[in-house]
């Protein structure tokens, strides 16, 4: 009889309390812990596909989806059965889960909570769909770059939708495009039914009121006359078609005509221009949404224009171009105005290599009454140049960081206030008539250089970067970093991601692709390449490289060619619609909420993403089963006991068959008493190894890293006791669940005499600090387990082990390693500080767990190290 | 064989295609893509091809069919499926009708290069050993 049968013959004597099989609870529980690994993989490979290494279309996206939607919903119906109980409430979060991606898929939008106004500190990464292209960017710039931009607030695209529908007018666009007969004469009268529309219907009495509040607030921090600049941010204008010009400013607006500013902004959307312009260019009258960002009128003394990148006449240098005017620079922008023009270098320190200063008359300022105005200029200032040499670099520098954060060259709206301070006020991808890079013959340029490292390491973020080498050990002084330098490390750590606005590029020894400090890379799009082993050793301090993070080659000496290329690639895949898609998808799947099982929201009713109701699952099935063998006890066949002895795991066993050898009437029961082989070994390994550390260790939840991931209230934080905690065990089977700390880890193993029956199935995951520390215990884990001998898979910070067909006693000895591992890794994430700590944690485990384990001729603990290297699973593979 | 291999790639998913231009072209390949078969077709028909890159599976039309016709225009086109059905069946298909290589969807950059990196060292062989059958192709003087 085979292992599964027998099983499945023991289990079946033991009947749960309402008369359900135990084999069929149990069959129903193991088809839980299945489902709910194979959601997670599932998660972290469509996570992984975000960083650009991968190509997929929209079919991935959606087969990914309906994967997860078959898997969640029968994880929901095998917990129904398990738990005996409709969950209603479980199947209304996924419903309400499934609807939001399918809306997505089929390009409707759906705005959770629809805020109406948004200031503009509160612009979030991925916030594109709610601001629009340009309002998103402008976030980021001053989020993420930290350039200064001017305050002030967005009436959202869910405003737009509200406006628009309530009056009836989106349905009004479609309808006359539809019928529209292709002619101009035919778009310019749509235009202008449409213009009329808007312009004749009121806004909704709750936005208005919004906007009042949003404009007072802006108000009371001012000393002058409140003057704010209206400005469109559609979706799409920004991304992939510059829009430039399209859509309407309105300067100088005064409080009380800011609703009318909104209406001549959205008006503009359907002006015969633009409409053309979104024609021309396939997009969808669907795709039609527009946010206005209402900002502070800057009291410029000087603005203008810089584009980052533009072929300098005659010869075939590369520079940086600055147009220039006295106040306000819509005169530049318009072209109505003569301006200073200075040519800058594109490198540190920025030099100037040609400065043309015109003779300057009249400057354009705001109005008394709104709206702007032209006035002379004195005459002292008329042939001055409107620039130092320090507010030049500082512009370039900013424009630099522009052109790395968006991959293409960029034009960029700029503004000095009267005190001086620089105001970046919009940034858009330059459109150059030439595409320079692609006539470029990159493979002769790459044939003659030096290749330095080639293959090694994984790439974190795709790109290409030119620079000096800057070695940086955890000693340096990242404040002296110098401004376009490539990191170049032995470790990756989150501290990085302080020089990263100034980095162009990283490359590091050790490190995974999955790990924070990439992460970070790929948020500001730093190309980086990590556990290259070798980068360290290879490259000198200052000399200067080329690091291509799409080939994952690193050349000596500046290959300008390969850095234009990339500049100049047609299509940034971070902008195309499927990159943008998946990432909207993935907001409504992996982010998990539910992250403390003790919380008064671990709700059915809070789950707002398929990790959450996973995790909810997961935490409700092993309660069930607790529940179920406790209930039973009132029955003749009492099986399910307390461990009493040992540390304390909290842990209920339920024997259903020659697992334990205990008294009916014995309601708990000791080690000694357990018989099931695997857990016996695993019991002894947790107490023998002495491994088990009581002593809670504090998380250190002021570090600045928690404001990158999810963050967690400090009540979620405490180290909770032990959770209520199962082990369903036969004679040669055991199934652990163990909630420990911070952590769950799940086993399940079989362990007799007959050697192709063996294996032991390790997993573990979760844990309540930030995403690195987890993430290095993970990788903690997973070198452990590797010397082991376990095939390991790291999602994340999920670890899978896995490991068959050893004899018995290699079993065993595993086993007893399992256990101390267990107690070692218990509250580890908290202790790890530094990426230097996974080795010393490792060799300190190994020696640790030598005793434990040394009965054998095989322990791998007196093997010489070395090859160990930690795997990292991808997906259909 | 030519200097530069010259790359088609036929996807009715535009972000494929724009994906592998970039891709194919910084390594030094020269690149078409479409995104129907019937452009696919006629190209082929026009021009020679060292390389197509096709998907399977295409909204009104059958990949197999392109992998077919390719076949008897150019046979010394050497073709790379790609798709996102990955099963057995088709794949097994698509070598009978000519296929020389199966990649699939989705997949990493790394992954579709090195495959006709290694087309690539196979024609130049078969160019150094003179053998017409080795994918030299009509395309040799150029």
């Amino acid at each position: 009889m085979g292992i599964l049968s027998h099983m499945a013959d023991l289990l079946a004597r033991w009947r749960g309390s309402r008369g359900l099989p135990f084999a069929l609870l149990f069959k129903k529980f193991k088809s839980i812990l299945e489902r709910n690994n194979r959601i997670l993989e599932l998660m972290a490979d469509m996570g992984d596909k975000l960083g650009g290494e991968y190509v997929f279309d929209r079919q991935y996206i959606v087969d990914a989806c309906e994967q997860l939607d078959d898997h969640v919903f029968k994880l929901i119906s095998d917990m129904s059965v398990l738990g005996q109980r409709k969950n209603v409430e479980l199947f209304l979060a996924f419903e309400r889960i499934q609807h939001q991606l399918q809306e997505e898929i089929a390009g409707r939008h759906h705005f959770e909570g629809g805020r109406l106004v948004l200031p503009f500190r509160d612009i979030g990464p991925d916030a594109e769909d709610e601001v629009g292209g340009k309002l998103a960017q402008l976030g980021d710039l001053s989020n993420r770059l930290h350039l200064r931009t001017p305050d002030g607030f967005a009436i959202t695209t869910a405003a737009f939708f509200t406006f628009m529908t309530r009056n009836g007018l989106l349905a009004l666009a479609q309808q006359g495009m539809q019928d529209w007969d292709g002619t101009d004469k035919g778009l310019r009268e749509l235009s202008e039914l449409m213009q009329r529309g808007i312009h004749d219907a009121p806004l909704p009495w709750g936005l208005v009121a919004q906007i009042d509040a949003m404009v007072d607030v802006l108000g009371m921090r001012r000393k002058q006359p409140l003057r704010l600049a209206l400005r469109s941010s559609a979706w799409g204008e920004d991304g992939d078609a510059s829009f430039a010009g399209q859509y309407a400013t309105e300067l100088n607006v005064p409080p009380d005509r800011v609703v009318e500013a909104y209406k001549n902004v959205i008006a503009s959307v359907y002006s015969v221009e633009a409409w053309r312009y979104r024609l021309d260019r396939g997009f969808r009258e669907t795709e039609v949404a527009m946010a206005v960002g209402c900002q502070l009128m800057a009291h410029s003394r000087a603005s203008g224009v810089l584009y980052t990148c533009a072929l300098h006449a005659g010869d075939n240098c590369e520079a940086m171009v600055v147009s220039a005017a006295w106040g306000g620079g819509a005169a530049v922008v318009g072209g109505e105005t003569a301006t200073d023009t200075f040519l800058l270098e594109r490198t540190p320190p920025y030099r100037i290599i040609i400065r043309e200063i015109a003779h300057k008359a009249r400057r354009m300022v705001p109005a008394p009454k709104g709206d702007m105005t032209w006035e002379d200029v004195p005459p002292d200032m008329q042939d001055a140049p409107c620039l130092t040499d320090a507010q030049l670099e500082q512009l370039a520098r900013a424009g630099m960081s522009l052109e790395r954060y968006h991959k293409r060259p960029q034009d960029v709206e700029w503004t000095f206030d009267a005190e001086g301070e620089l105001h970046v006020l919009q940034s858009r991808p330059l459109c150059t008539t030439a595409e320079a890079g692609l006539c470029v013959p990159v493979q002769d340029a790459t044939s003659r250089a030096e290749v330095i490292l080639s293959g090694r390491g994984m790439v974190a973020q795709r790109g290409v970067a030119v620079g000096r080498v800057v070695l940086v050990d955890h000693a340096t002084d990242l404040d002296a970093f110098p401004d376009g330098g490539i990191l170049v490390s032995k470790y990756t750590s989150p501290r990085y991601a302080r020089v990263m606005r100034r980095a162009q590029g990283i490359i590091t020894d050790v490190g995974s692709p999955t790990g924070h400090m990439a992460t970070i890379a790929r948020e500001q799009r730093v190309p980086a390449v990590v556990n290259t082993e070798v980068a360290t050793e290879l490259l000198r301090d200052g000399e200067e490289i080329t690091l291509d993070a799409t080939q994952n080659v690193v050349y000596r000496g500046r290959i300008a060619e390969l850095d234009r290329f990339e500049r100049t690639e047609t299509d940034v895949f971070e902008e195309s619609y499927e990159y943008r898609l998946l990432r909207r998808l993935l907001k409504r799947i992996s982010p998990l909420n539910l992250v403390d099982p003790h919380a008064d929201d671990f709700k059915p009713r809070a789950c707002r993403t398929y990790h959450d109701i996973t995790r909810y699952i997961h935490e409700k099935a092993v309660e069930t089963l607790v529940d179920l063998s406790q209930r039973h006890e009132a029955l003749h066949h009492a099986p399910a006991r307390r461990l009493l002895d040992g540390p304390p795991l909290g842990l209920t066993v339920i024997d259903a068959g020659g697992g334990t050898e205990c008294l009916p009437e014995e309601a708990g029961l000791v080690t000694g008493q357990v018989c099931s082989v695997p857990l016996r070994a695993f019991l002894d390994g947790l107490t023998e190894s002495g491994m088990w550390d009581t002593a809670p260790v504090p998380v250190d939840l002021g570090s600045f890293m928690s404001s990158f991931t999810r963050t967690f209230s400090a009540s979620q934080a405490g180290p909770r006791e032990v959770g209520r905690n199962l082990a369903v065990v036969l004679r040669e089977y055991m199934n652990v669940n163990m909630r420990l700390g911070y952590h769950f880890n799940i086993i399940d193993a079989y362990i007799g005499s007959t050697i192709n029956d063996n294996y032991i199935h390790f997993r573990f995951l979760g844990g309540v600090t930030e995403l690195v520390r987890r993430s290095r215990r993970a990788r903690f884990v997973a070198e452990v387990l590797e010397r082991f001998d376990f095939r390991v898979e790291v999602h994340g910070d999920l670890v899978v082990g896995r490991i068959k067909k050893l004899s018995e006693p290699r079993m065993l000895l595993r086993m007893r390693m399992l256990g101390g591992l267990v107690g070692y890794a218990r509250q580890l994430d908290a202790r790890m500080h530094s990426d230097e700590q996974v080795a010393d944690h490792v060799r300190t485990f190994m020696e640790a767990i030598s005793n434990v384990v040394a009965t054998h001729h095989d322990d791998p603990t007196k093997r010489t190290g070395g090859g160990h290297a930690v795997t990292t699973a991808h997906s259909g593979t | 064989m030519p200097s530069r291999l010259r790359i088609l790639v036929l996807d009715d998913e535009p972000i494929v295609c724009k994906r592998l231009k970039p891709a194919f072209q910084k390594a030094g390949y020269e690149v078409e893509t479409c995104t129907d078969s019937a452009t696919a077709l006629q190209r082929i028909a026009e021009a020679p091809f060292d390389v197509v890159v096709t998907d399977l599976k295409m909204e009104g039309a059958d990949g197999l069919q392109v992998v077919e016709r390719t076949h008897q225009i150019q046979p010394q086109a050497r073709i790379v499926v790609i798709t996102g059905f990955a099963t057995l069946d088709t794949a097994k298909e698509s070598f009978r009708k000519g296929a020389f290589d199966f990649v699939a969807k989705p997949f990493k950059l790394g992954d579709i290069l090195d495959c006709v990196r290694r087309i690539e060292a196979e024609l130049r062989e078969g160019a150094e050993r003179g053998d017409a059958d080795g994918g030299a192709g009509k395309d040799t003087s150029s």
